[in-house]
């Protein structure tokens, strides 16, 4: 049995995580949910997420914090990153940073699955 | 003259009567050829001083009988020739001496009763005889330098008295015998050793033939005048100096005109001297035209950019500015008999330009003083500017508060509502994705839509909450009085008005009922009015720029407060729209002032709405009174 396409999903809100966590099943992925980035970054199995959708401002660790630690540790995760406050700023640090995409809450749908699509694609080209 | 003040006579009586005796011996006793009788003369002449007048007739007719007697004795009765020519010499002498010794004693009795009516005057009056000695001293004069008569009677007056003159003692006496009098200052020493000062008027008395007989000194103690008058010019040149040197600008006005006008009117039946004046703005204008300014001090010149004293002094008119508010109520404190009136003005300098200051009025409780009213100003540029500067800092700090607490309020908002509202949208986009599966999975669909349910309300609840915050002013009611929050935001404003050249008309119903709110609150209300009032006619320049403020009671148990400027009005359309959040005609203004002020007079249960008024707009508000409070 193929080894199916997880994604994990990093926000302190409840709802959030359960709605996003609904859609990225609907589409067919296998989806792990994280109330905090701590979580993440201690949860062993998390190595296998393909793809990465976090919160950025998060009680602890924020979104940025998860992805410098990341970069740090090595792991290539693609990570996309939905906020609230969607500064300029923010998103020019976060896309030099490597992200896979930067999004608005509250988002559509396609757009997260079109981020997904397109951060998954590019994992699997490198 | 009685007998305690008579100098004693024996002695001269004796010689008298000694002489007599010794001229009676040589004349019978010696062969001597001559007239020797003659001699009894002297005996007249001192009988003249020692005796009275019947003693000195006594004394001639002795002295002829004895003349006759030494005759007789000698020569015999049927003697003739030179013995009895020279006789005859003798007794002619004699009687010719005492004719003239009786009338100059009844000359010198006469003056003599005349200085006796002196005792009657509080003067010192003394007379004193050619050679200077005292042969009269009043009563006034033994008070005044505590010398009785008997003591000084034939000392030489100004020796006694040590007296010093204000000229030459020839030049005085010149001027005495030409003219017959001599008035002067002089310095004395009385008894006690006290320097006096002597207002003094001689009078010179002369006998038949001209020759100076005495001189009568009549001497008033002008001592105290000189020291009252020496502490008046003291106190004068303090004045002066005051006046001169202080830092304080000090101008001497002149109000008598205008208390005139103002007791005309009283008269008239005027008793709202306040309210006739901003009724009648001819009458005040008139009115500032009559206080004249008299004098000013170098400061004040200073001040004003005057050259000399004769630039400022004048009508006051021309140092106030036009829509000068402090006059009138300078005028209702004078009309009332309030003794100081203090406030703050912009005056006018002479070079156009205008300087603000706190000035002090002090009116004389004596009407007739209004001539010479004290006016003291103090230039208080640096202070208000210090003071616009921190209300500027202030308004900023203010305004920046307003604005960070409404970011605050946005990024509160963004962050609750958001997080629900992100739900929502992705619990139904995972809704439709569930249901266009090739097999929808209805559970899936099912327990996303709960969700969007769920997260709907959540949001919801969010919005009240808020809402919920924000309407939760702590509300602090209390009874009010309108009329005295209105006073108190005028007062408020003064600064605001005088630097916008805004007379302020207020017009606030006595007896008004009291209205129950939040006095912060409601008195942000009647300031933020007034204040955009004010600046509704920053343009106006062909009209005079009037505020004016009223407050009545109306028929529904509703307190009524107009507030109506005299600018260039709303347009229909914005008329519309002031009240709504974010519109705003003020370059750097918010828009919030009338929105917030209707949801606080709403709060409060009232109303609030704009009219057009003339050329202005006129702001009603009204709230609900207390019927069972009113007065």
């Amino acid at each position: 049995m193929p080894h199916p396409v997880t994604i994990a999903i990093v926000d302190d809100d409840e709802a959030v995580r359960t709605a996003t966590a609904s859609l990225v099943r609907s589409l067919g992925y296998a989806a792990r949910t994280y109330a905090c980035a701590r979580d993440f970054l201690e949860d062993a199995p998390a190595r296998a997420a393909d793809c990465v959708i976090t919160d950025v401002q998060m009680p602890g660790m924020s979104g940025v914090e998860l992805q410098q630690r990341l970069r740090a540790a090595g792991r290539s995760v693609p990570m996309i990153f939905v906020t609230a406050f969607p500064t300029d700023d923010l998103r020019r640090r976060v896309l030099e940073a490597g992200a896979a995409g930067f999004l608005a809450k509250p988002c559509d749908g396609d757009a997260i699955i079109h981020s997904l699509q397109g951060a998954l694609e590019g994992h699997r080209a490198h | 003259m009685d007998a305690a003040r008579t100098p004693d006579r024996r002695p001269a009586q004796a010689a008298a009567i000694l002489i007599a005796l010794g001229v009676f011996l040589v004349d019978t006793l010696t062969p001597l050829e001559g007239a020797v009788a003659v001699l009894y003369v002297v005996v007249v002449l001192i009988a003249a001083r020692a005796f009275s007048r019947r003693g000195v007739i006594l004394a001639a007719g002795l002295c002829l009988a004895l003349t006759a007697t030494a005759y007789l004795a000698s020569h015999g009765p049927a003697a003739f020739g030179s013995p009895l020519l020279r006789c005859f010499v003798s007794l002619a002498a004699v009687g010719i001496t005492t004719a003239l010794a009786l009338r100059h004693k009844a000359d010198a009795a006469v003056l003599a009763e005349q200085a006796r009516l002196l005792d009657l005057t509080h003067d010192a009056v003394f007379v004193r005889d050619a050679r200077g000695a005292i042969t009269f001293w009043n009563r006034g004069a033994e008070e005044f330098y505590g010398w009785p008569a008997a003591e000084v009677m034939g000392c030489v007056a100004h020796d006694l008295l040590r007296t010093v003159l204000p000229a030459e003692r020839d030049a005085i006496m010149a001027e005495l015998l030409r003219t017959g009098r001599w008035e002067g200052e002089l310095v004395q020493t009385v008894g006690a050793g006290r320097t006096v000062v002597v207002e003094s008027r001689w009078a010179l008395q002369r006998d038949a033939g001209g020759a100076a007989l005495a001189v009568l000194e009549t001497n008033t103690d002008v001592t105290e005048r000189k020291r009252t008058f020496a502490a008046l010019v003291e106190s004068e040149r303090r004045y002066r100096s005051i006046f001169d040197n202080t830092r304080v600008s000090i101008l001497q006005q002149d109000w008598s005109g205008a208390k005139a006008a103002l007791d005309a009117l009283r008269a008239a039946g005027v008793r709202d001297v306040a309210a006739h004046l901003a009724g009648d703005p001819d009458l005040a204008a008139r009115l500032r035209r009559s206080v004249r300014v008299v004098d000013v001090n170098a400061v004040t010149l200073r001040l004003f950019g005057a050259p000399d004293r004769h630039a400022l002094t004048g009508s006051l008119d021309a140092l106030l500015q036009e829509g000068d508010q402090t006059f009138p109520k300078a005028l209702a404190a004078l009309a009332d008999g309030e003794a100081f009136f203090e406030g703050e003005t912009l005056v006018r300098t002479l070079d156009r330009g205008t300087v603000p200051v706190l000035f002090g009025i002090g009116f004389p409780a004596d009407p007739a003083g209004l001539d010479c009213v004290l006016v003291h100003a103090i230039d208080i540029t640096e202070r208000r500017q210090a003071q616009e500067a921190l209300l500027g800092v202030q308004a900023e700090l203010a305004h920046a508060a307003r604005v960070s607490t409404l970011g605050e309020l946005t990024a509160t908002l963004a962050h609750e509502i958001n997080q629900p509202l992100a739900a929502v949208v992705t619990n139904g986009e995972a809704a439709l994705r569930w249901m266009r599966r090739e097999v929808p999975d209805l559970d899936e669909v099912g327990a996303a839509v709960t969700r969007v349910v769920a997260n709907g309300n959540r949001a919801g609840a969010i919005v009240a909450r808020i809402r919920g915050f924000l309407t939760k002013a702590p509300p602090r009611p209390e009874w009010l009085d309108l009329p005295e929050m209105i006073g108190e935001a005028a007062q408020l404003l003064e600064r605001e008005l005088a630097r916008h050249d805004v007379t302020l008309r207020l017009s606030l119903a006595a007896g008004l009922p009291p209205v129950k709110g939040d006095r912060v609150q409601l008195q942000q209300v009647v300031i933020n009015l007034m204040l955009n009032g004010i600046q509704a006619m920053t343009a106006v320049r062909e009209r005079p720029r009037v505020l004016s403020v009223q407050a009545a009671g109306q028929e529904d148990a509703q307190v009524r407060v107009d507030v109506i400027d005299s600018g260039d009005g709303l347009d229909p359309e914005a008329a519309e729209r002031v009240f709504q959040p974010f519109f705003t005609t003020k370059r750097d203004g918010m828009g919030m002032g009338l929105a917030i002020c209707r949801s606080t007079v709403e709060a409060h249960g009232g109303r609030l709405w704009v009219s057009d008024a003339g050329p202005g707009a006129a702001f009603h508000f009204t709230l609900p009174a207390s019927e069972a409070r009113a007065a």
